[in-house]
């Protein structure tokens, strides 16, 4: 952690300084073919604006997690695998941050989603976490292999284009010598456009954005520790992250932008709607970060990657913070039901507060992070409005999403918090962790706090004007809107308004059976059949599938094979009669059988030859 | 300098004789003619261009050559020759690695070990004779002096249907050798080259026109191909898995199958050409089938070693696209496939073979929750399954990387076919992996005295190479470049 933030520090110091070393790892000497200059692929580091942001995110938030999860794991089995396996993540996520060109990214993005399915499928025993885990691997595979083709088209675009010989003799390197290595003028935009759209769905599955958006509220399947650090902070992240690092170093043409600020905006209202009914505290959570990843990834289509990645940057603290105390509170009552809940502010005052800390950053009340990152985005968003008309709904959809995250946060945490007691009288009595719980609580709680006020500093300002600059946008860092913020924060204290009203003070409110809104709910609850689809297609579409081509195999192409077995097993029975025993005669069959073989070769062949005009 | 192949044939051969002659301490003389064979290997590297430690000069073609007179006529003579070029030094290397993994991994066989034993080395022996000959009739006898003993050992060792299994195997492969053999004779005939020396028929093949080579090319390719193997020719493969024992079923994946795609770079690819050229749709069209059909399938098997040999066909086809492509990038990835299946798949039969041995069934369905009883075997399953579906820093992630960059440039947009199959590959191991390995615990006790010593030390050694290779490609890649093809260093 420490080193993480030194290089930081260096970075805010020494703006725009590129640290770049490598290894080879795969070489391929130049020889005549598509890589007149050799081929290479290379392992290295670059420190640069972007990186050395998200490596304080890594390195902070990873560092508070572990320390947590000695309190929060100790009652495990499992766990010289469990901290084995999350510090196997920190090395991959780190070497992602790190990474100094796109194969690097690519083997370490994978290296999380391993990881990730390890520890969603940690309490392997439970059925369902075993399948949550395949199921997060699967979906974001779907990602990955959007991401390679991603990546084979900007290989081919570039392969032999650029400083130095191009790609292929440098290994897909993101900068050459301190300068960027892309976009390079003249490239086919068509092209650009397709690899820039491939990238968003590798971001995509990873950042769990809409269609690819099913796997992370299964991902809760996990301990909690690894929700906040991987499936809140970090790896969850990297999606973001790649979208950022391309959009700097890779480029996106405008229709690539229009899909990016399409996916993002509507995401960040989609999941904000199943946030709304859910009863699971940790996957109200999980929906809210896939719908501020959803703003992330709105801001950097808008064209602001480094005020997406501040968002990321706020949001990991605040997020890992709400994950930690409803661990906390997990770890207190062993339940993640929300309705069972209640009442827990009176024993659980330190959990209550870090919560309703997140929770205020999360709905952008200010002055706590969440508002200055949420606000610049939206800002940054409406100064670009003129770009394209469609860039207007989903715009609409992020901000009243504004509306719905205060909402869905504040229901929560009064339910859980508020009231006189739990509700079901069975849970055991709460109480707060041990010290390695709190702790983390109170520095993230504190980063929650002051985190959106860091871009008041020169130094990091600095590091976000100059992460802009390198990929060609202005630096003019979005103008606060005041009637914009005026208007969110009014949205903000709404929703909470809204959910004091309906379960503040232990009060539940329940729909009747008859009311009109009954089939929206279900809709929400059953996370627009989306998940139901998705397993419908393999166990009824694809699974069938295989077994009739087994089928097929068996008794079709293999069936054809047993046939001629038969068929040459009847004609050997006739045969049979000139196996006489006697070696002349079988040295006589050996004898002809050469002739024929002769014959063949050196009479038919060469009038075959002859006919074809041979040489 | 030492005749060092020689000196390994010999070894091997030596050895074969030894542990057949060897009765009860059988594996000890298999276990010392692995070493030894290990350590001559190595001896070929250290002296090899591209290995770390190599300081000689650039030896153009092949290294180690040796040619003696074997059978001469007024007309045309064969020669006792061998030698080898970085390609066929990969292979020689994966032999020696699976041998010595299999002789341990086998160290409990009680039923006529000497046998068993033997036919193990015999395997080895016939497959290091096929990669390092350089001469089309040694050629041709070593790949047939493999059959022999794996029919036995099939038909010996093997499973419950073993006589069908062993027999279908040698028919099917003997009738595409004997195409082959026409294919290699006629090569040699129409060529007019006047030995059978791999050197001579190369430059004699360069005068052959066009349509000639299409025709030898097919024989040729009949004859690999099966042995590949791809669609529609691949039924023996499942049976005789499911049927040989695990020693077999190694040797059969990560050396046998080898042998087609070996032989396909070798006497096909570089000698015609113009009838690689002119053949190349086909090839891609089989390849692609290749890729979708074992992946397919292996999604539908209830028996794990089932999965195993099916998915084999879906690598292979990545392999024979890979070869297809006729570029240096797809024929690096296809020998690096190729290495990386040997050793994953090696793993893979190695734990299915366990699994065997622990719960006394292989089927799928009946097995759940084994990780709490038998948590080194889980863990070598998936490190096999997550190696075979090409986790990165594991063996498979550089091969299969520069395989579909090298069909990218070749091919375009095809490359979505073997792509979108990734995702289908994925599935079928991490399905096997939830129903087998996590969930509730099916399928009985394990075995009292849990996974023995030697099974874990075969399996471990072929995980410890994966994650070498996985994490130093270059290990392999600097010794592969170094063949005289494609405007490498070697010519």
């Amino acid at each position: 952690m420490v080193l993480g933030v030194l290089i930081a520090f260096g970075e805010m110091l020494s703006p725009g300084t590129y640290t770049n070393v490598q290894i080879t790892w795969l070489h391929l000497p130049p020889a005549p073919g598509p890589f007149p200059n050799g081929f290479s692929l290379v392992m290295g580091t670059l420190v640069d604006p972007i990186s050395s942001l998200m490596l304080v995110v890594v390195t902070v938030v990873g560092f508070l997690v572990m320390l947590y999860s000695i309190g929060y794991m100790h009652s495990d089995r499992g766990l010289p695998r469990y901290y084995a396996e999350m510090s196997l993540f920190l090395a991959a996520m780190t070497g992602l941050v790190l990474a100094n060109n796109l194969l690097e990214f690519f083997l370490f993005w994978e290296l999380v989603g391993v990881c990730s399915y390890f520890l969603i499928g940690f309490y392997y025993e439970k059925p369902s976490a075993a399948s949550a885990a395949k199921e997060a691997f699967l979906v974001t595979r779907i990602g990955d292999v959007l991401f390679l083709l991603g990546i084979f088209l900007y290989f081919s675009t570039y392969a032999t284009a650029g400083p130095d010989g191009g790609w292929a003799a440098n290994g897909f390197v993101f900068a050459h010598n301190s300068v960027p290595f892309l976009p390079l003028p003249g490239a086919n935009t068509t092209t650009l456009t397709i690899a820039g759209l491939l990238i968003l769905g590798g971001a995509a599955g990873k950042s769990a954005q809409f269609p690819l958006h099913v796997w992370l509220p299964d991902a809760m399947e996990g301990p909690t520790t690894v929700s906040a650090l991987i499936h809140a902070a970090t790896m969850v992240a990297a999606g973001v992250y790649l979208l950022a690092v391309a959009s700097v170093f890779l480029g996106f043409t405008p229709t690539d932008q229009l899909a990016i600020v399409a996916v993002g905006g509507f995401t960040a209202f989609f999941a904000a709607t199943m946030a709304v009914v859910h009863p699971d505290i940790k996957r109200v959570i999980a929906y809210s970060t896939i719908s501020q990843l959803g703003y992330m990834v709105l801001a950097i289509g808008a064209g602001f990657a480094m005020v997406g990645l501040y968002h990321l940057f706020t949001h990991a603290f605040f997020k890992a913070l709400l994950f930690l105390a409803a661990g906390s509170v997990i770890h207190a009552v062993g339940t993640q039901d929300l309705f069972r809940m209640g009442g827990l502010k009176k024993h659980m005052r330190l959990t209550a507060a870090a919560f309703a800390i997140g929770g205020l950053a999360l709905a952008g009340i200010p002055p706590f992070a969440g508002f200055w990152s949420k606000d610049d985005i939206l800002a940054s968003v409406y100064s670009q409005l003129g770009t394209h008309p469609l860039y207007w709904p989903f715009f609409v959809l992020a901000f009243s999403a504004v509306f719905l995250t205060a909402y869905y946060i504040f229901r929560a945490w009064f339910l859980a918090f508020s009231g006189d007691g739990p509700r079901d009288p069975t849970l055991p009595a709460a109480h707060e962790g041990p010290w390695v719980m709190q702790v983390p609580l109170v520095v993230l709680s504190a980063f929650a706090v002051v985190a959106g006020l860091f871009v008041f500093v020169p130094g990091f300002q600095h590091l976000l004007v100059q992460g802009t600059v390198l990929g060609g946008i202005p630096p003019t860092y979005p103008a606060t809107d005041l009637a914009l913020s005026s208007i969110s924060v009014a949205l903000g204290l709404g929703g909470i308004g809204l959910a004091w009203t309906l379960w503040g003070n232990g009060r539940v409110f329940s729909l009747a059976e008859t009311s009109p809104v009954q089939p929206l709910r279900r809709l929400l609850l059953n996370r627009y059949y989306f998940k139901a689809g998705y397993d419908a297609i393999g166990l009824r579409a694809v699974y069938p599938f295989a077994r009739a081509t087994d089928f097929v195999d068996r008794f079709v192409i293999d069936g054809t094979v047993r046939g001629l077995e038969r068929m040459f097993g009847a004609g050997s029975d006739r045969l049979r009669s000139i196996q006489s025993g006697l070696v002349s005669d079988y040295a006589a069959y050996v004898v002809a059988g050469l002739l024929a073989l002769f014959v063949l070769l050196l009479i038919v062949g060469p009038y075959l030859l002859g006919r074809f005009g041979g040489g | 300098m030492l005749p060092l192949i020689s000196i390994v044939l010999a070894t091997l051969a030596l050895g074969t004789v030894g542990t057949f002659a060897a009765g009860t301490r059988a594996r000890w003389v298999a276990l010392g003619t692995s070493a030894l064979f290990l350590a001559e290997v190595g001896l070929l590297f250290a002296g090899f261009t591209g290995w770390p430690g190599y300081s000689g000069t650039l030896v153009p073609g092949f290294s180690y050559t040796e040619t003696h007179p074997w059978i001469s006529l007024a007309w045309m003579h064969i020669d006792y020759a061998v030698g080898v070029d970085g390609i066929s030094l990969i292979f020689v290397l994966l032999t020696a690695i699976l041998q010595i993994a299999t002789v341990v991994y086998s160290w409990g066989e009680t039923q006529r070990p000497a046998g068993y034993f033997g036919l193990v080395m015999l395997t080895c022996l016939g497959c290091v004779g096929v990669f390092v000959a350089l001469d089309i009739l040694l050629f041709f006898l070593f790949w047939e002096l493999v059959l022999v003993p794996m029919f036995f050992l099939i038909g010996y060792w093997g499973g419950p249907n073993r006589r069908y299994a062993a027999l279908k195997f040698f028919i099917y492969t003997h009738v595409a050798s004997i195409v082959m053999l026409v294919g290699l004779l006629a090569l040699v005939f129409y060529s007019g080259a006047t030995s059978f020396d791999f050197a001579s028929v190369y430059a004699a093949a360069r005068g052959l026109a066009p349509v000639v080579q299409t025709f030898l090319f097919l024989a040729l390719f009949f004859g690999f191909a099966v042995k590949f193997p791809i669609v529609p020719f691949h039924t023996w493969l499942p049976d005789a898995h499911v049927e040989a024992p695990t020693g077999g079923s190694v040797l059969l994946a990560g050396l046998l199958l080898k042998l087609g795609g070996y032989g396909l770079i070798r006497w096909a690819v570089e000698v015609l050409p113009s009838g690689l050229h002119s053949v190349q749709p086909l090839l891609f069209l089989i390849a692609f089938l290749s890729i979708f059909w074992g992946s397919v399938l292996s999604l539908a098997q209830r028996d794990l070693k089932r999965l195993v040999a099916y998915s084999s066909i879906n690598h292979m086809g990545i392999v024979l696209l890979a070869i297809a492509l006729d570029s240096s990038l797809g024929l690096l990835a296809a020998v690096l496939l190729m290495f990386a299946h040997g050793v994953v798949s090696g793993l893979l039969f190695m734990a299915s073979g366990s699994v065997h041995h622990q719960y006394g069934t292989r089927d799928i369905a009946s097995l759940g929750g084994i990780t709490p009883g038998a948590p080194a075997l889980s863990t070598m399953i998936m490190a096999g399954g997550l190696a075979s579906l090409g986790l990165p820093a594991l063996i498979g992630f550089p091969a299969e990387f520069t395989a579909f960059l090298a069909t990218w440039n070749g091919l375009g947009y095809w490359v979505l076919i073997p792509l979108s199959v990734l995702v289908v590959t994925a599935a079928f191991y991490l399905w096997m992996m939830q129903r087998m390995l996590f969930g509730e615990t099916k399928g009985g006790p394990p075995d009292a005295h849990g996974l023995p010593w030697y099974e874990s030390a075969g399996m471990g050694l072929l995980v410890a190479l994966t994650v070498l290779f996985g994490v130093l490609p270059s290990l392999l890649v600097n010794v592969i470049v170094n063949s005289p093809i494609k405007g490498w260093p070697g010519t």
